[in-house]
């Protein structure tokens, strides 16, 4: 904390430093991960994925089946009635079901960031046996006491097109059940913008469900300007897969957990390898759970993006690649195989609608540059030539080797004659938890005390008091 | 152990050197400080002292000598006075001052609940400070109206009340940004009350067709209605006239927003971003190209106004008097040194230093006009339409150079005609612009005639002993010449009617003498009949030759002018005859005889070089030069 601050508060030079940390909490929910963390540090102390696992028993007599949920990575492993689930909807990565979030999140804020109680109430769901000692609470602090986090704050993200709603529900959660001092929701593109310490910027969101382009202004969010498309992590999982199964020969996508042994072979050849026997069904969630891991670590390692000029299906540019040298990649199962022209031919949908390979459903998302035309078509004239100089690229997906040159070439071909500038943090981490970073910084301001939704103010208002606050 | 344990152990002898040492340590005493296990392994020098060991060590004593408790920190609560909540009370980490250390003796399970219970908190109040942040909460003005100011002022056929008042919730939540503000700006016409219990009651909505659709407004639509009401607020609540300034100009500039201009200028900023590539590119060259003029402007405006500070003088406001001694023109001089010095003047200095006051000499000689006069003339020529601005008659001139005579500084005296003179003050219509040459003037004079003229003036000149061009052009000397040249030319043009004059009255003489001489012949009848028809013709022939030969051999030159020439045509046609016949007859005398002979010499020219040729031309003009020679003579006399 600020045990180091050599001044009083009172005298701390504020216009220099102006933080003021209240000890606050910053939830950030995403669809692949979700974070949590104290304000004012600069990494989320706990990410989480947003799926968990759900695990039915069956009572003894076998007419009630009851489902306990499994939170954090390391308990995500193969076992019998094991279905892995999300939070979180794909398509619009706000929360669906809100159970699982307020459980989810208790897990997070409560059990992973605050320390042990000595009265762990009931409601905490996290342990099964009923806590029994209340023997030693003082009487008046018995109300407080069920309330896990009355000493701090807590600012949440969401996403910019989330519905009222959602916004109350969350607001009721942290105040009803949590019993936070205080409230905010931002918006993550808002709070992205922050962390590259911009208050006007274009923030392009590339994360693991959607891709996001937003403008903001003045730390506000241009709700007409909110462009959402499907290019994200999953969709270039999906590209991905696609191009496997049109491969020659054909890519068994294998997950490593299935692996008991393997020998190497050569490339192209067929692999060789024991698989695992488990005395029970492995659900097919936790199978495309494991995929999408795989998948995760192929867009690491392999897949890149055309840097341009022009698009990668411009004549000669798949010549000039096929003559360069590709890499190589094996699978879990030992097979290999070099990858030269397809590393970047799965990348391309996002940036040319034409190349994208076909999806599934037979849907075609946006592209990267259509969104950004639409975008700043929907903003006033005066504010465009400070967007484009102020562009913030977030979003674990960006991290794609070439991504930056290729918006950046895109940019330019769009606007010849404007000055554009991006913003893209350096640090994987940085860019991964861009919006939480954000977060932090804004709930360890001292000029956004003012800001929060205290207690006092719901009780009055209600949950509705969010929409009238959060703009 | 110490030293002497050493010694036993090793079965050295001790007792020789043991009684000096101890003298020493009484000297140096560095023992009773050492402590520990410093002291230990001291003593187990004995004698020699073990150089490794730190006599004096206060490092470790001042740290432990300074030390205070620990700066206490504590979580303290505050509030901030900027919320509209007071009641939020967050907590931060501070340092303990003093009645706060003591305050915390206290047992502390309030802190846990901020603001729980009642008593406390009254408690607190005293305690709690503000944050040092609440200072930051800035908020926008945003003009209030009331329903009576709304309706007597504000109405407007395109806004209601009610969505006037949703644009000034939405500035003020903004505060007034207007990117903002038109972003969010979404605005649905309530339904009155009565209609939507009909609604209610009957289940369809006919009368919702009567509800104006919801209008999309533009940006500048907003800031046209609020910058409406804004100035009609601010004239409502201060009249015009009692304005301040900085308020009257923020009222103008609101009552006179023009939503057209700035919608102008948005598609303009448009345009301008959906520039191509080329397009981008040729505008940034024409941009350094623009960019490049204006230095060269700049420069050129520089030098500009350089050169007229250094035609202008050091002005003075003195009375001339002290100047006119040589004394005081020799610190006069001194000054101006100094201030070219300064300005880094040094050409005019030079000129001023070369030409000291040759005085007043007199321009009546224009041979002895001192070179600088016709420079400084030069320069007033070159100076032109600026120094005519200024008045001709007190031309700024180098003082030093005639500061004893010249009055110029007794302000803006009017200089009489000899005064002019003097210091060459000359007036002018018109003066062409750039420095001229004044020999050219002459040139040109000599240029406009035609070659023959040229000539012959040429000629005259150098009869005169003038040379054609001068070698003191000074402005006397060249209106002298201007003159001279003139009646030279007026000279000859009298030569030329005179010439003529006598030509035409030679003629008529000699008609007449032929005349006599026919009726003279008639009496002598000598003449026979076979030449009787060309003896009409042939006299009168021969007359003209007679006359034409009396000049020549009055010594006016034998060749043809062109009156001359005119008469030869003529005596061509009966020279012939006269060859042919006149030998025969005999009749001529003596001089006829001799002007025949001469005509046919000529004759036998001018077969060869037709009239018009450029040799007649020339000795046509020789025969003009010697005339003009005898008449310049006689100008002379």
């Amino acid at each position: 904390m600020a045990g180091q601050q050599p001044l009083p508060n009172t005298q701390a030079p504020i216009d220099v430093y102006g933080g003021d940390e209240i000890s606050a909490l910053v939830l950030d929910a995403g669809y692949c991960h979700t974070r949590a963390g104290f304000a004012g540090e600069d990494v989320p102390k706990s990410v989480l994925p947003s799926f968990y696992g759900s695990l039915r028993t069956s009572n003894t007599d076998s007419t009630t089946t009851t489902y306990r949920d499994i939170f954090g990575d390391e308990c995500l492993y193969p076992r019998s009635d094991f279905e892995v689930k999300n939070y979180m909807s794909e398509s619009e990565s706000v929360v669906e079901d809100w159970d699982a979030a307020t459980k989810l999140w208790e897990h997070m804020l409560i059990k992973r960031l605050q320390p042990d109680r000595e009265t762990s109430p009931a409601k905490n769901g996290l342990n099964d046996a009923a806590a029994d000692g209340e023997g030693d609470v003082a009487m008046e602090d018995v109300e407080n006491q069920e309330k896990p986090l009355a000493e701090s704050p807590l600012l949440m993200t969401e996403a910019p097109w989330n519905t009222g709603k959602a916004r109350e529900k969350a607001i009721e959660i942290a105040m009803e059940n949590w019993g936070c001092p205080a409230f905010w929701m931002s918006r993550t593109p808002v709070c992205a913008a922050f962390a590259a310490g911009k208050a006007s910027a274009l923030v392009i969101d590339v994360g693991g469900a959607n891709t996001s382009v937003t403008a903001i202004h003045d730390g506000m969010v241009l709700k007409r300007s909110i462009q959402k498309s499907q290019v994200g992590g999953i969709w270039l999982s999906q590209q991905i897969r696609n191009m496997w199964d049109n491969n020659d020969p054909k890519v068994n996508v294998v997950p490593y957990f299935m692996i008991e042994n393997k020998t190497a072979v050569d490339a192209g050849a067929p692999a060789q390898a024991k698989l695992r026997k488990f005395p029970f069904e492995v659900t097919p969630s936790y199978r495309a759970y494991e995929e999408e891991r795989l998948l995760t670590e192929f867009k690491e390692s392999v897949v890149e993006v055309w840097r341009g000029p022009g698009r990668y299906l411009n004549p000669g540019n798949e010549e000039l690649v096929k003559s360069q040298p590709g890499r190589v990649f094996e699978m879990p199962d030992g097979a290999n195989q070099m990858w030269r022209e397809q590393r970047y031919r799965v990348s391309e949908g996002m940036w040319d609608e034409n190349a994208a390979l076909p999806n599934a459903d037979g849907t075609k998302a946006q592209t990267i540059p259509e969104m950004i035309k639409a975008c700043l078509s929907a903003v006033d004239v005066d504010l465009r030539p400070n967007l484009l100089g102020n562009v913030v690229v977030t979003g674990g997906t960006s991290l794609l080797n070439g991504f930056n040159d290729r918006l950046n070439n895109e940019l330019m071909a769009m606007h010849p004659g404007m000055k554009i500038k991006l913003h893209a943090a350096g640090l994987t981490t940085e860019r991964r938890f861009g919006a939480w970073i954000g977060g932090s910084i804004l709930a360890s301001l001292g000029t956004f005390h003012q800001m929060w939704i205290s207690r006092k103010e719901y009780e009055e208002n209600g949950a509705g008091i969010v929409e009238k606050r959060c703009k | 152990m110490a030293s002497h344990d050493v010694l036993d152990v090793l079965n050295l002898p001790a007792d020789g050197a043991s009684s000096r040492p101890t003298k020493k340590q009484k000297t140096t005493a560095p023992r009773p400080n050492l402590k520990g296990l410093a002291r230990e392994v001291q003593s187990l020098g004995g004698d020699n002292p073990i150089a490794i060991v730190p006599e004096i060590s206060t490092f470790k004593k001042r740290r432990f000598g300074s030390r205070k408790p620990a700066a206490r920190w504590e979580l303290s609560p505050f509030r901030n006075s900027a919320r509209n909540d007071q009641t939020l009370q967050l907590r931060h980490w501070k340092k303990e001052t003093e009645d706060q250390s003591r305050a915390t003796s206290q047992p502390q399970s309030d802190s846990q609940t901020p603001g729980d219970n009642a008593m406390e908190g009254v408690k607190k109040t005293d305690a709690v400070d503000d944050s040092g942040f609440a200072k930051f909460n800035v908020q926008v003005d945003i003009p209030q109206y009331s329903e009576d100011q709304y309706n007597s002022n504000l109405i407007n056929d395109d806004w209601t009340k009610d969505e006037t008042d949703y644009l000034f919730s939405l500035a003020r939540d903004f505060d007034l940004r207007w990117p903002l503000i038109w972003d969010r700006y979404d605005y649905t016409p309530q339904l009155p009350d009565h209609i939507k219990e009909e609604k209610d009651a009957d289940g369809t909505d006919p009368d919702t067709a009567m509800i104006p659709a919801p209008q999309s407004r533009t940006m500048e639509d907003l800031k046209k209605r609020y910058y409406e009401v804004a100035a009609k607020m601010m004239a409502v609540q201060k009249p015009v006239q009692y304005m301040t300034q900085a308020e009257f100009s923020l009222h103008e500039t609101m009552a006179n927003f023009n939503p057209t201009t700035e919608i102008q200028r948005k598609k303009f900023a448009q345009d301008a971003l959906t520039r191509s590539i080329d397009e981008a590119r040729e505008e940034e060259q024409l941009l350094i190209e623009v960019r490049r003029i204006v230095a060269r402007q700049q420069k050129l405006n520089q030098d500009r106004q350089d050169l007229y500070r250094r035609l202008d003088f050091p002005p003075t406001e003195q009375d001339i008097t002290s100047f006119k001694s040589s004394s005081g023109l020799s610190t006069l001089l001194q000054n101006l040194a100094s201030v070219d010095r300064s300005k880094k003047r040094k050409s005019i200095l030079d000129v001023n230093g070369t030409n000291t006051p040759s005085s007043a000499q007199p321009s009546a000689h224009p041979t002895s006009t001192p070179i600088s006069e016709s420079r400084r003339e030069s320069i007033a020529a070159s100076a032109g339409g600026h120094r005519d601005s200024i008045g001709g008659g007190e031309r700024p001139e180098r003082p030093s150079k005639k500061g004893a005579q010249q009055p110029q500084q007794q302000e803006r005296k009017k200089l009489t005609e000899q005064e002019e003179k003097i210091y060459g003050v000359s007036h002018h219509d018109r003066l062409p612009s750039g420095p001229t040459f004044r020999y050219e003037r002459i040139n040109k004079i000599l240029t406009t005639k035609s070659n023959a003229q040229h000539q012959r003036i040429t000629n005259t000149l150098a009869e005169l002993d003038i040379p054609g061009r001068l070698t003191m052009p000074t402005r006397s000397v060249v209106e002298e010449m201007e003159k001279l040249l003139a009646s030279i030319t007026i000279l000859l043009d009298l030569r030329k009617v005179n010439d003529k004059l006598d030509g035409e009255i030679r003629v008529e003489q000699a008609k007449n003498a032929e005349r006599k001489k026919a009726t003279a012949a008639t009496t002598s009848a000598s003449a026979g009949t076979e030449n009787l028809t060309h003896g009409d013709g042939q006299p009168e022939s021969a007359a003209a030759q007679t006359d034409k030969a009396g000049p020549v051999a009055n010594g006016r030159g034998s060749d043809s002018t062109s009156t001359n020439r005119k008469k030869n045509d003529g005596a061509d046609s009966t020279s012939q005859p006269t060859i042919t016949n006149g030998e025969k007859k005999g009749l001529a005398e003596g001089k006829e005889a001799e002007s025949s002979n001469q005509s046919k010499t000529d004759n036998h020219e001018d077969r060869n070089t037709r009239p018009e040729s450029s040799g007649g031309h020339k000795r046509s003009a020789s025969v003009l030069s010697g005339v003009s020679d005898k008449s310049s003579k006689r100008l002379k006399k």
